[in-house]
């Protein structure tokens, strides 16, 4: 597993400080935390904070927001992903009235 | 990649740097693909203009590019590491949040609203497919249509038509399936049916009881004493009846296969209608025929009530 400095070799514009910022801020989590080391999901997360904030100028502050609003969208799509999953295994006939009350109900 | 990369970011010639980094900053928090997951056109639109910035926030770049020493293509950037890629994965589900829709509880409904259709696509994971919602429609025929069937095309509310085919005997309140001719499917989902319901409209002179068809024929005062060769429309046009020497109202001739699709029989019903002006003749006539013949059509009525 990568570790502390690896992380920071591989991402652009990090450093241990900010990684270990974040870490505290709770913005990372540490894939392993009592060994320190990372997943490639930790590493493309402390990327993504570098870009939002040295790349597309979002405050330090405002970045916190943005992430846990992206979690939120992730976890959204997670959950849709399952429901469709899951739907897509149903009985045709269950499936065509599952859609007709979907349309329904957008309809209002 | 042949386009402006100024245009691209939407910045003059003349631009200085701090411009064009923020009208790159402006672009970019509105497309970048973290911040638009399952968007495929912001993505591509996001490429561009983050090609372009790459070429225009360099001094040296910016100077071969405006001196036509590189084309606006350039050099292409290293493949681009982006979380989202990560975030659906079982890794992601360590920073997935589900705090905005705990409310939603069961309304599961809700997710596939919020994913279907009209809204746009999902990208990525598995391909959702789904039947096509059946239509439903309604269609008012003639009474001698749905007996002997025909062929018709309805108008839809959205100004497409649909041919129907009437089978011969359809009845009122019959739901027809059209296979296919609802709407679309999603994925390689196959369309719905269309269900089209048969209202029939009434006839002025068939009325329909099962497969048989009912006729009332009024005949005259000579006729039903005498007995002859009636005229009697059917679904199929008219036909010559011998109507029995005797015949009274009330009783029913039946013409075999004369109803719904051969099947049922015709039944005449008939009527003695008596002329509409009683002549001195026919005055006459009864005033002595009673002399001799009086019979009471009403003992059967006496007996019973």
């Amino acid at each position: 597993m990568p570790t502390e400095h690896d992380v920071v070799a591989r991402v652009h514009s990090l450093t241990v400080t900010r990684l270990r910022i974040w870490v505290s801020q709770g913005l990372i989590k540490p894939a392993d935390e009592t060994a320190r080391s990372y997943s490639e999901t930790d590493i493309a997360r402390a990327d993504l904070i570098c870009t939002l904030e040295d790349e597309l100028g979002f405050d330090e502050e405002d970045v916190p927001v943005l992430l846990n609003l992206i979690d939120q969208i992730h976890g959204l799509r997670s959950e849709l992903r399952g429901l469709l999953e899951v739907l897509d295994e149903l009985p045709s006939d269950m499936r065509s009235t599952v859609r007709m009350r979907i349309e329904n109900r957008r309809r209002g | 990649m042949a386009e402006d990369l100024y245009s691209e970011l939407g910045v003059s010639k003349t631009a200085k740097a701090g411009e064009i980094t923020k009208a790159y900053r402006k672009l970019a928090k509105k497309l970048h693909p973290d911040l638009n997951p399952g968007d495929k056109a912001a993505e591509d639109r996001f490429k561009k203009i983050s090609h372009a910035y790459s070429i225009l926030k360099d001094p040296d770049k910016r100077g071969q590019y405006d001196r036509g020493e590189i084309d606006a293509s350039g050099q292409e950037r290293p493949e681009a590491r982006y979380y989202r890629e990560h975030a659906g994965g079982p890794e992601g589900a360590r920073y997935r949040s589900s705090a905005g829709f705990e409310d939603m509880g069961d309304f599961s409904d809700l997710f596939g609203d919020m994913f279907t259709g009209a809204r746009g696509g999902r990208r990525g994971g598995a391909q959702f497919s789904m039947r096509g919602q059946d239509a439903q429609y309604h269609l008012d025929i003639n009474f001698l249509d749905a007996v002997n069937g025909t062929k018709t095309r309805i108008t839809l509310p959205d100004g497409g038509t649909l041919d129907v085919t009437i089978p011969p005997g359809v009845s009122e309140g019959q739901v027809l399936r059209l296979k296919g001719k609802g709407m679309p499917g999603m994925g390689e989902g196959p369309p719905g049916d269309a269900l089209v319901e048969i209202g029939v409209r009434g006839h002025p002179v068939f009325t329909r009881e099962g497969s048989d068809i009912v006729v009332e024929v009024p005949i005259s005062f000579d006729e039903a004493v005498l007995g002859g060769k009636v005229e009697v429309p059917t679904i199929s046009g008219r036909v010559a009846v011998t109507v029995p020497a005797g015949s009274n109202s009330g009783q029913t001739l039946r013409l075999k296969g004369r109803g719904v699709k051969g099947k049922g029989d015709q039944l005449v019903k008939l009527t003695v209608m008596m002329p509409e002006t009683i002549d001195d003749d026919l005055k006459r006539f009864a005033e002595d025929w009673r002399k001799s013949h009086a019979y009471d059509p009403r003992s059967k009525l006496k007996e019973q009530a």
